[in-house]
């Protein structure tokens, strides 16, 4: 390629003034009869021309090699039965037919499992695709079973035909597990319901097809339960959801002789058991300076349904006040004590003294709901020491301590036991022991209290005399705080104190949080496959954790004492699946990554995902076990692939694409030779008006 | 070796001086507060004006026997509150009659008055004018401005008459102390408080107004002498023999609506809690 280019010293209309100018002195010369006039102007145009600097361009250029993109699936679904031997001998095959090709290069692009879990082809196309340039693409060849996990990210369109070589066999069949339908969230005691579906995929067995198999089921850590369900049909399974956070259901079908993996054959679902709104129940026996702490931590908190009562007037006092001028509503004991009883998680009575509200028999009630899992907390003033003691009526017999008859007036600090520090409901209180220099402030009033064998002092208050007694009686749970003061720490009072967490704390202990049980092993997901083993208890010591996981996996954990009754260790999994820890009696379920990992979800290899693109572009879906395809050129735009004799045959467009590789740029003349011109037009225009003259 | 001797010494002596300012900083607590904490005991201001004072005291201890007669409240004997010098955070209540009389308080009281009403505690302001306010006389609104003015006082409004106040024992339309008809002043309701329908109470929060102002010299109202008589005339006859009974009503209202906050409000949502229970076991 030559043209001619200019790269003028003056702005164009320079040159063209210039230009001009030679023409009207030419013109003038030849008017006034100048012989030279035709030299001189030529000169003058010379002049101009060589300003604007005239050069020569010329480009070379070369061929260029056609590209063929052969890409080789390595994800770990590619790992069945043969498939890996059958994908080298392809690419070998393939990487030697292409080589035969004239002026072809190879782009190799190996793809392998992504770091979510799963086969990228989508992407790994488009990637490749942009990494080459549109023109010089001939082929793309994809070596793979098939199925993409990224179905949305294959292009729609390639420059080129876009083969598709299967990899597996034609018997090949498998069955799975398929989870449909799972719901993360499922109130405590209430049922949720899975949705599962056994699939058979690809060429089944007759002896297998449609017949009835076992699924077996288990719940948490509990021994699973198997049923015979049939294949291809759509199952509801009902979970009752027993205890609040993770429930892991782990689910598994028999692998069968001949079926692609077993890997499949499992999953596990974890339900989040939450709680519905609790119902508190407050009893006041009357208003005292302490009762507006309880309603301020009970309404705060939207987690509760409040129902408060006080006592504002005792039966035994009257003022002749008209009751339609008096506010007072008639307590619903019956209703809450015998009928609903059952509906609240928490009974606190707060000052509450025995005043002839409540009849023998409610008490008495309310005893069996505590033995029957209920919970019942007691903030007692000095009214626990009198007569009118809650100790004195048939709720005596669950109450962690019996009243000694004192009542202790001295300011006193309470402190935590070494219980405390190690029970949930008070270890780690803000301000415990004096940590951060900050001490809690005084109290200054309690009751003496004598605990019993099943109470567990967790606080002290003066001279070291119990101050708050935990204790499990029958199914349920009772605390009893033997100061009404509680609320100097909100005050302010010399500081103050942790007293709404202490509160809280102690509440939702009685109504079974798991994150306040003294007696826990928890197992927290950091990241991946790591996770943090958390062991709580109230013993001195707490031996190895032993896990157990799928494949015969066994590990044995030490735990180390990060703090008083908390144990930690750290574990990695090697690899993903269903896990077993258990430590003396206590258990624990965790899934970990999902349990049938996502390349073997579907394995029988299918083009269906990748057809579209082939047909789009010409190519074809060809299975390798039909035999190795030969590989011929063909012109862009015909068919690519076909079948002859011989066998299999795909086809790469030969693009004969090409590139300017130079640019090379001479001057018509170099300056002197403008130079010598112009000299010699000029020169020759005065030599013709000298020879006139003589 | 030496050297570490050395060191722990000096640990030593530390932790003897560190034991010792430990030691120190429990001092004895004013028995009176001790009091005050453990039965309720109901306080007022001490102004220096003792006529004031007196009224004070024998009208707290006025509305205590009211209280201990007709209610489970039962409190102990008022005491008299000097900011200066005692700690506000063993009271609930405060009773504060305005005087021109009393000296401004020192700022060390103002923050323990301020951390009084932040922690929950209420003070009831009394200018004691209600004959004279509104009639253009010299009241006693600019020495309640200068008194209230270090405080954290919210947004105030009058009492509306749906107020929890109105019903916290006995049902009120007016607040009468010796003098009647002037409002009470309350912290003002959050703008986004609507009323709902069928619920005569506005949706708050369990916050108790930690400041109220009114004009109607409720001390002198509830006085009694030792024998458990009237100190002060109200109003003429049969009329104000009513009204001090209607302050009386006032007094109990106010310290159960000082102990028990909103309680009363959140009762009308009892019957419906119930009848969500009720149903509930229907469909299950």
């Amino acid at each position: 390629m030559t043209r001619l280019s200019f790269d003028p010293a003056f702005g164009w209309p320079w040159i063209a003034a210039l230009g001009l100018l030679a023409l009207a002195v030419a013109g003038f010369a030849l008017w006034r009869g100048m012989r030279g006039w035709a030299w001189r102007g030529i000169a003058g145009l010379v002049l101009a021309l060589a300003l604007a600097g005239p050069a020569l361009e010329r480009g070379t250029r070369a061929a260029l090699s056609d590209i063929v993109i052969l890409l080789d699936d390595r994800s770990a679904s590619q790992n069945i039965a043969d498939r890996a031997a059958q994908t080298d001998a392809a690419l070998a095959a393939l990487e030697r037919d292409l080589g035969a090709l004239p002026n072809t290069e190879i782009r190799r692009v190996s793809l392998g499992d992504d770091a979510d879990g799963g086969s990228l082809i989508g992407t790994a196309l488009t990637r490749a695709l942009a990494a080459e340039p549109a023109s010089r693409v001939a082929g793309i060849i994809a070596v793979t079973d098939g199925l993409a996990h990224d179905s949305v990210m294959i292009p729609a369109a390639a420059p080129a035909p876009v083969h598709i070589l299967l990899t597996g066999q034609p018997g090949d069949w498998d069955r799975r597990l398929v989870v449909e339908e799972a719901p993360a969230f499922a109130l405590i005691g209430e049922t949720a319901t899975l949705r599962l579906r056994v699939q058979d995929e690809g060429d089944v067995p007759p002896d297998i097809r449609g017949r009835p198999l076992r699924l077996s089921i288990g719940l948490g850590d509990d021994a699973p339960v198997d049923y015979e369900v049939p294949p291809d049909r759509p199952l509801e399974l009902p979970v009752q959801i027993e205890h609040a956070g993770q429930n892991v259901v782990a689910l598994s079908i028999d692998a069968q002789a001949g079926e692609l993996t077993g890997l499949n054959n499992a999953a596990a679902v974890q339900i989040n058991g939450v709680r519905d709104r609790l119902r508190v129940l407050l009893v006041s026996g009357e208003p005292h300076a302490g009762e507006r702490t309880w309603r301020n931590l009970l309404k705060s908190d939207a987690a509760v349904d409040l129902i408060h009562f006080t006592i504002l007037r005792p039966p035994d006092k009257m003022d002749g006040v008209p009751v339609d001028e008096l506010s007072l509503i008639a307590f619903p004991t019956r209703e809450l004590f015998m009928e609903r009883i059952s509906d609240f998680d928490l009974i606190i009575f707060d000052r509450y003294r025995v005043r002839g509200i409540l009849p023998p028999e409610y008490y008495d009630n309310i005893r069996r709901y505590v033995l029957g899992g209920g919970a019942v907390l007691i903030s007692a003033g000095p009214e626990l020491a009198t007569v009118e003691s809650l100790s004195l009526s048939p709720l005596a017999p669950i109450l962690p301590a019996r009243p000694g008859g004192r009542v202790f007036d001295a300011p006193f600090r309470p402190e935590l036991t070494d219980d405390g520090r190690r029970h949930p409901v008070t270890a780690g209180l803000p301000g415990a022991d004096g940590e951060d220099g900050a001490e809690w402030g005084r109290w200054l009033r309690q009751v003496q209290l004598a605990p019993n064998a099943r109470g567990q002092v967790v606080m002290t208050g003066s001279d070291g005399q119990p101050l708050l007694i935990l204790s499990r009686e029958g199914e349920g749970r009772v605390a009893l705080l033997g100061s009404d003061q509680v609320w100097l720490w909100g005050r302010g009072f010399e500081g103050g104190g942790p007293q709404l967490e202490l509160l809280r704390r102690i509440a939702h202990w009685s109504m079974k949080e798991p994150d306040l049980e003294e007696e826990a092993l928890t197992a927290d997901v950091v990241a991946g496959l790591n996770l943090r083993i958390t062991r709580r208890t109230m013993q001195p010591a707490a031996g190895p954790v032993r896990i157990t996981g799928p494949d015969g996996y066994a590990q044995q954990i030490e735990l180390t004492e990060i703090a008083p009754g908390r144990f930690t260790g750290e574990w990695t999994a090697p690899a993903a699946g269903l896990y077993r820890l258990s430590e003396g009696d206590m258990r624990r379920v965790v899934a970990l990554g999902p349990a049938a990992p996502k390349e073997f979800q579907r394995t029988v290899a299918s083009g269906e995902m990748l057809a579209p693109l082939s047909d789009v572009t010409g190519g074809g879906v060809l299975h390798l076990a039909e035999g190795q395809p030969a590989i011929r050129s063909v012109a862009a735009g015909a068919t690519a692939h076909g079948r002859n004799l011989n066998g299999p045959w795909i086809g790469v467009t030969p693009r004969g694409a090409s590139t300017v590789t130079g640019l090379v740029q001479s001057p018509v003349l170099p300056d002197w030779g403008w130079l010598i011109l112009i000299a010699a037009l000029i020169t020759a225009g005065w030599l013709a008006e000298g020879r006139r003259r003589t | 070796m030496r050297a570490m001797a050395a060191i722990s010494g000096v640990l030593l002596a530390m932790a003897l001086l560190l034991g010792q300012a430990v030691a120190q900083d429990a001092p004895d607590i004013d028995p009176r507060l001790i009091r005050a904490a453990d039965e309720v005991a109901l306080a007022y201001m001490v102004t220096g004006d003792a006529e004031i004072d007196k009224a004070s005291e024998a009208g707290l201890r006025g509305v205590s026997a009211v209280l201990a007669a007709r209610t489970s409240v039962e409190p102990g004997q008022p005491i008299g509150i000097d900011p200066e010098i005692d700690d506000l955070s063993l009271l609930t209540f405060l009773y504060w009659p305005v005087s021109d009389m009393q000296a401004p308080p020192s700022a060390q009281a103002y923050m323990r008055l301020n951390h009084f009403l932040r922690s929950g505690g209420v003070i009831l302001f009394d200018t004691r004018d209600g004959d004279l306010a509104g009639l253009g006389a010299p009241d006693m609104s600019d020495t309640l401005r200068a008194l209230a003015a270090p405080l954290d006082v919210p947004p105030l409004a009058p009492v509306p008459p749906d107020h929890v106040l109105t019903r916290a024992f006995y049902l009120l339309d007016d607040f009468p102390g010796r003098w009647q008809g002037r409002p009470l002043w309350a912290e003002a309701p959050p703008p986004d408080a609507a009323q709902t329908e069928g619920v005569p109470f506005r949706h708050l929060n369990d916050g108790v107004s930690p400041v109220l102002i009114g004009a109607n010299d409720w001390a002198a109202a509830w006085a009694v002498d030792d024998r458990g008589l009237p100190l002060y005339n109200v109003g003429r006859g049969w009329e104000g023999e009513r009204q001090r009974e209607l302050a009386f009503r006032f007094g109990v209202n106010l310290i159960m609506y000082v102990l028990t906050g909103n309680y009363k409000s959140d009762q009308v949502h009892v019957p419906a809690l119930l009848e969500r229970l009720r149903s509930e076991e229907v469909i299950q």
